[in-house]
């Protein structure tokens, strides 16, 4: 029987697994997906919770985001590539010129 | 005297009502504005004044001056009972229960200030475009000049205390700026940062009574303290009165904060005639006849005021027959005077009138006579030793014409203004009565003679006898701007006093705010042929001693008197030995413990966070990952931390 | 969904919008986008000035609407606020009072994003940092001139922020203004390198906290079945529903807001962003941004949690702490000017949140005078940081601007009176603002929290009046930057920073009395 828990469950499971993608990978674009993955984590949570309450709310939140999701693709490919170009690597851990 | 006007205004005993502000008293605030802006012109506009700087200056206080003539004009037309006029410009402090608007009270006292200070200073404002004509820095003199006649407006058209205040420290500062206005000179340097020093002392004094005020009356306007001040203590009130005087004497140099004055003489000559001559150096005669209610209500408090008047007049009078030094001998005579207008303060309501009269009049003959003294140190290449100077009356006619109507003025030759508003002083300190009256008129008394000695022989060594100048020296008469301020001061040297006294038009016009003296001798008293006769003295020895004889170039040794009234009476001297080594020791005790335990304290704690500071800026190593490391570290922490509270 | 065939032939009825009440929002989302089409139709060599007639204009007439909807339908009807939109908008007091703040200090800063004698903004944005794309574009003159629309989009964003009513709202509000920022950041015209590091620091960890905000509001959802503020009130209230979903959407939420405010541990990003941005944008996001977080902030802790004071009160006590300690403590140590700003701001976001945690109607107010005065202070203080310059740019190290006292005593004086004010020290607006939120902060029971604040302004004085004593009395270096000749845009940026500065610490009483007033009856639910 798969309960609504369960799918709550796996969007906290989705949610972290994004967390730590963010921490553990060093490819820009990799970094950038996980965020994706955890923006799905809570978009999977927002259809559950629609179903759960049984109003539409969860499920338009969901339309929202997605589009959200698309307009910050735009933005950070925009940065990520320029900084690729100059760089000639696409490493978050190449990118320390500021610190302290 | 006819005792009509004086019966009629007796009857009136409670101070006429507060109205609003009418007419062309809506505008009373111009009177700040405009030398304001000049200040702010001057100052701030920089080099690009210089060329027509000076023209500005002259304009602001003129331009106040007719604002105050339109006002005055207007409060004739008022029946006496109608003359106090406030009004409210803005609420300055909105503090819980402290409320303190800042507001203008124009009413017949500060009228007469207003008066004076843009009259008088109007005509040095003149006089100093020719005096100061040389000086590449004339358009920042100016600029302080019109500084200190906005503060000093503030501080007579107030209408509460702190507004009051701010106008003091004003006139300080603008003070202290124009004695050091050469800077370059280590005496000016030191002597401005001396006034102001000693002016902290009195600020102190003041600032303690309007806190005391404030937490007893609750209110610092004039009208809310004057209201409440017969419901206070009689303790309460004696002690604001003192702190009153202790400002006053800041302000005015009297004894035992005098020792500022003679030294202020550093500042430019037209300085010494507007504020340490006619204007600045009486604010605390005006603060002690505004607070009238309060020194009213405390018969110690006032004789606290009369007898500093009465000693300040004697010592100013000794130093001033010592000074070879023409300003200060002036600049003697000035705290001498005041001295005189102290003591009649001091005296209550039967000196209040007597007191703004003469400082009314002697507004117009010091700055009359320290112009002349300005003109004549213009001519002499900034000489101010009067035993180089003599001969003077024929090569600077007008310059000697008008100073010897100031000087006949001062020591009270009829009808001279000084007779006017000076005998009645002397002859009200006996009125008195009791001991205190006697000793009091005593001093006033001695004070005329002496007055008249060291008057006379500033006169006789700057203008009479030998030419003693050096052959460097080419004096001519000063140009017809620097001429003609000092031809009006003598116009009012001469008339003031009995413009002010014959006819009771100054004690009918101030009478409903000061009050009224209880009986009135007339114009011939015993106690003013007696100073006649002393003056006459007085004249005589000076004579003898300075006109029948050759004046020597260099001072002779002199008599012990002779010599302490040189070093002014040891006012600094008492000063150092009561106030300043004490305060050397005590700095030095503070030094040793600031260094060894404060010091070492701060330096243990700065160290500390220093460190803590340098390896925690190492968290903020430049990898983004790490960033997010510690956010998400900072997530479970937060999430935790409010689960916890809750579960 | 039903999918009743009914309902397919019933109309549809329109939402009711009140165009009037959001016109302020929709002039400036409406001057953003005519700057786009400009940018496409427009001559080249008109284009800057119609952007900055566009956005100055549009700011300008925003901040007029502003005033009108407040005349015109607040205090009109005597009413605290309106939900407009379908309860997606609050129209409230403090919104509006937190709306023309941004307002304003979006107009100072477009001033400082329009100075053309040093352009901030690179030639072109895609070519690579030192090749000859990079050098022909410089020499044809070239400059980005869609910096202006982007800033209007996220200036956009910033009103909606504090005015959403609903944590959708937010959420897209969030994004509005954050994404046009992150590009900002990215387009300085010198030392490039670090403006892209920047600007993608600020895009991941952005992402990386939208990522929590928006998985907090899919639990406070869960929680109550709604993302209204006030649904979520009532049923935090009714205390019904999984305690656990509440307070782990109260902790996400609150992440993804103090990752804007840039509140300790979340706050990593500042100094790096700060410095690597063109220093324009980075006085937009000293300011605006931050008014408009705090207001944001604010609406979501007094409204939705405003019945759980007590149980998010001892977190955000922790949060406010280390926020004060840290950004002052770290602060001593920089020798980055504007790194150094930046964690200044750290701490006066602490200091702020001492207001937020007073949770009355005098934190409110108190929080609303500190942001305002704050926000046009630290844009002055970078508008002078883009006047000190040498052969490189800006120059940014401390040791650089030793003896710019006495090169410079105009700007080097203003830059004093400004560090001055973010001490705190009194006759400042700094000092007034402080005692605003400290004295909220007591009544509201927290004294220990004042006086770490305290004691965190002690220790934030410290590196200020370490570059005044290195500006006024330190001997210019002879190779030293120089103060460029700004145009009237700059100056006139500086000279309202300072005279409000001033005005705000001599008499503060108006604007005080105005932030009270908005305050007074808290957000409208």
């Amino acid at each position: 029987m798969v309960t609504p828990a369960h799918f709550i469950a796996l969007a906290v499971i989705l949610f972290v697994i994004g967390a730590v993608g963010v921490l553990v990978r060093r490819n820009a674009i990799v970094v950038f997906m996980c965020v994706e993955l955890m923006l799905n984590a809570a978009n999977l949570a927002f259809v559950t919770f629609a179903r759960m309450h049984g109003n539409l709310d969860g499920q338009i939140i969901a339309f929202f985001v997605m589009v959200v999701a698309a307009a910050e693709v735009v933005v950070g490919l925009a940065i990520l590539t320029s900084i690729f170009r100059a760089r000639r690597s696409a490493s978050v851990d190449d990118a320390n010129l500021m610190k302290y | 005297m006819t005792g009509l006007a004086v019966g009629t205004l007796r009857a009136a005993s409670t101070p006429p009502a507060t109205l609003p502000a009418t007419g062309v008293e809506h505008v009373a605030w111009l009177l700040l504005v405009f030398p304001l802006a000049g200040a702010a012109i001057l100052l701030l506009g920089g080099k690009r004044t210089n060329a027509w700087g000076h023209l500005v200056g002259v304009a602001m206080p003129v331009a106040a001056f007719c604002v105050g003539v339109a006002m005055f004009v207007q409060m004739l037309g008022q029946p006496a009972s109608d003359r106090v006029r406030s009004m409210t410009i803005y609420q300055w402090v909105i503090v819980s229960r402290f409320r303190v608007p800042m507001g203008i009270r124009i009413d017949p006292l500060s009228i007469c200030f207003v008066l004076l200070i843009t009259g008088v200073g109007s005509l040095i404002h003149i006089f100093a475009v020719g005096y100061m004509s040389h000086d590449p820095e004339r358009r920042r003199f100016f600029g302080y000049m019109n500084l200190f006649v906005a503060a000093m407006l503030l501080l007579v058209i107030a209408n509460n205390y702190l507004g009051l205040y701010a106008g003091w420290e004003g006139v300080g500062l603008a003070s202290y700026l124009l004695i050091g206005f050469w800077q370059y000179k280590p005496a000016a340097a030191v002597a401005a940062k001396k006034a102001f020093i000693a002016n902290r002392v009195g600020d102190v004094g003041l600032s303690l009574a309007i806190m005391l005020m404030f937490t007893t009356f609750g209110s610092v306007t004039f009208s809310g303290v004057f209201h409440e001040a017969p419901k206070a203590s009689h303790e309460v009130i004696t002690a604001i009165g003192l702190l009153l005087l202790l400002g006053a004497c800041g302000k005015s140099a009297q004894v035992p904060l005098q020792s500022w004055l003679l030294d202020a003489m550093e500042g430019p000559t037209p300085v010494s005639a507007l504020i340490h001559a006619a204007t600045m150096v009486t604010a605390g005669v005006y603060l002690i006849v505004r607070s009238g209610p309060i020194f009213n209500l405390s018969p110690g408090a006032r004789l606290a005021v009369a007898i500093v008047g009465a000693v300040t007049l004697l010592f100013g009078a000794i130093i001033g027959c010592a000074k070879d030094d023409i300003k200060k001998a002036l600049a003697g005579s000035t705290m001498s005077q005041i001295g005189y207008m102290m003591l009649a303060a001091g005296l209550g309501p039967a000196g209040y009138v007597f007191a703004i009269a003469h400082l009314l009049a002697h507004g117009f003959f010091k700055a009359g006579m320290f112009l002349g003294a300005g003109s004549v140190k213009h001519e002499m290449n900034d000489e101010v030793d009067m035993r180089r100077f003599g001969g003077l009356d024929k090569i600077m006619p007008v310059t000697f014409v008008t100073f010897l109507l100031g000087y006949l003025a001062i020591i009270g030759v009829p009808p001279l203004s000084g007779f006017f508003t000076k005998d009645p002083i002397i002859d009200a300190a006996f009125a008195k009565g009791g001991t205190s009256g006697a000793l009091l008129g005593t001093a006033a008394l001695l004070g005329a003679g002496i007055t008249a000695f060291y008057m006379t022989r500033v006169m006789f060594m700057t203008f009479a006898g030998e030419r003693r100048w050096e052959a460097d020296q080419h004096p001519h008469e000063v140009p017809p701007v620097m001429t003609s301020p000092m031809v009006v001061l003598a116009i009012g040297s001469v008339a003031a006093g009995g413009f002010l006294i014959l006819g009771n038009r100054l004690l009918n016009f101030l009478g409903p705010i000061t009050g009224v003296p209880p009986t009135s001798h007339g114009i011939w008293t015993k106690a003013g042929l007696a100073a006649l006769v002393l003056v006459a003295v007085g004249m005589v020895i000076a004579w003898a001693l300075y006109g029948r004889r050759p004046v020597p170039a260099t001072a002779p040794a002199g008599n012990p008197v002779t010599v302490a009234a040189r070093k002014d009476l040891y006012g600094d001297a008492v000063n150092e030995s009561l106030l300043m080594r004490p305060g050397q020791w005590l700095t030095r005790l503070s030094v040793f413990f600031d260094n060894k335990g404060i010091d070492a304290l701060v330096n243990t704690v700065a160290a500390t966070f220093g460190g803590t500071s340098g390896r925690m800026r190492r968290v903020e190593n430049g990898f983004v990952r790490s960033y997010a490391l510690s956010m998400l570290v900072g997530a479970v922490l937060l999430v935790g931390a409010l689960l916890l509270v809750k579960l | 969904m039903t999918g009743s065939v009914a309902a397919i032939t019933h109309t549809i009825a329109a939402p009711s919008i009140e165009w009037s009440l959001l016109s302020p929002l929709v002039l400036v989302f409406a001057a953003a986008t005519v700057g786009v089409l400009v940018e496409a139709f427009a001559p080249r060599d008109l284009r800057r000035a119609l952007h900055i007639a566009i956005s100055l204009g549009g700011l300008a007439g925003a901040f007029v609407l502003t005033i009108v909807v407040a005349h015109s339908h607040i205090f009109a009807g005597g009413k605290p606020g309106v939900v407009a939109a379908v309860g997606a908008v609050a129209v409230d007091k403090p919104t509006l009072f937190i709306q023309g703040t941004i307002l304003v200090l979006a107009f100072v800063s477009v001033l400082l994003i329009a100075e053309s004698s040093h352009d901030a903004f690179a030639a072109q944005a895609a070519a690579v940092p030192g090749s000859a794309a990079e050098r022909e574009g410089l020499l044809a003159g070239l400059t980005h001139t869609e910096v202006y629309p982007l800033t209007l989009f996220s200036v956009g964003g910033m009103l909606l922020f504090p005015a959403a009513n609903d944590l959708l709202t937010m959420f897209i509000a969030l994004e509005v203004l954050s994404l046009p920022l992150y590009l900002l950041c990215g387009l300085a015209r010198r030392r490039r390198l670090l403006s892209q590091e920047a600007a993608m620091k600020y895009f991941l960890l952005g992402a990386f906290s939208s990522a929590f905000f928006l998985f907090g509001v899919a639990m406070l959802y869960g929680y109550s079945g709604s993302v209204q503020l006030a649904a979520i009130a009532t049923a935090a209230q009714s205390g019904v529903g999984s305690a656990t979903l509440l307070y782990a959407g109260i902790a996400l939420l609150g992440i993804g807001l103090l990752f804007k405010i840039g509140a300790i541990p979340f706050a990593n990003w500042k100094p790096d962003v700060y410095q690597g941005s063109p220093t324009p944008v980075t006085a937009l996001m000293a300011s605006c941004t931050l008014v408009s977080a705090f207001g944001a902030l604010l609406r979501v802790f007094y409204v939705a949690f405003g019945q759980l004071t007590w149980d998010w009160r001892p977190v955000m006590w922790g949060v406010a702490i280390l926020t004060m300690l840290v950004g002052s403590i770290v602060a001593i140590t920089q020798t980055d000017v504007k790194r150094l700003l930046a964690y200044s701001s750290i701490a006066q976001a602490g200091y702020v949140l001492t207001g937020v945690i007073a949770a009355n109607t005098a934190g409110l107010s108190g929080s609303m005078f500190y942001l305002a005065a704050y926000g046009i202070a630290t844009i002055g203080a970078f508008a002078i940081v883009t006047l000190v310059r040498d052969q490189t740019g800006e120059a940014a190290h401390l040791s650089s601007w030793a003896g710019l006292g006495k090169r410079s005593p105009l700007v080097a004086g203003l830059f004093a009176l400004f560090l001055i004010t973010f001490a705190g020290i009194p006759l400042t607006s700094g000092f007034t603002s402080k005692f605003a939120v400290f004295r909220a902060a007591i009544q509201g029971g927290a004294l220990p929290l004042v006086i770490i604040g305290v004691i965190s302004s002690a220790i934030l004085a410290f590196p200020y009046v370490r570059v005044i004593v290195l500006m006024f009395f330190s001997d210019p270096a002879p190779d030293g930057p120089v103060v460029v000749r700004p145009s009237g845009f700059t100056s006139a940026a500086v000279a309202v920073g300072a005279a409000a500065t001033l005005v705000l610490g001599i008499i503060p009483q108006p604007l005080l009395n105005i932030a009270n007033h908005a305050a007074s009856h808290l957000f409208v639910r």
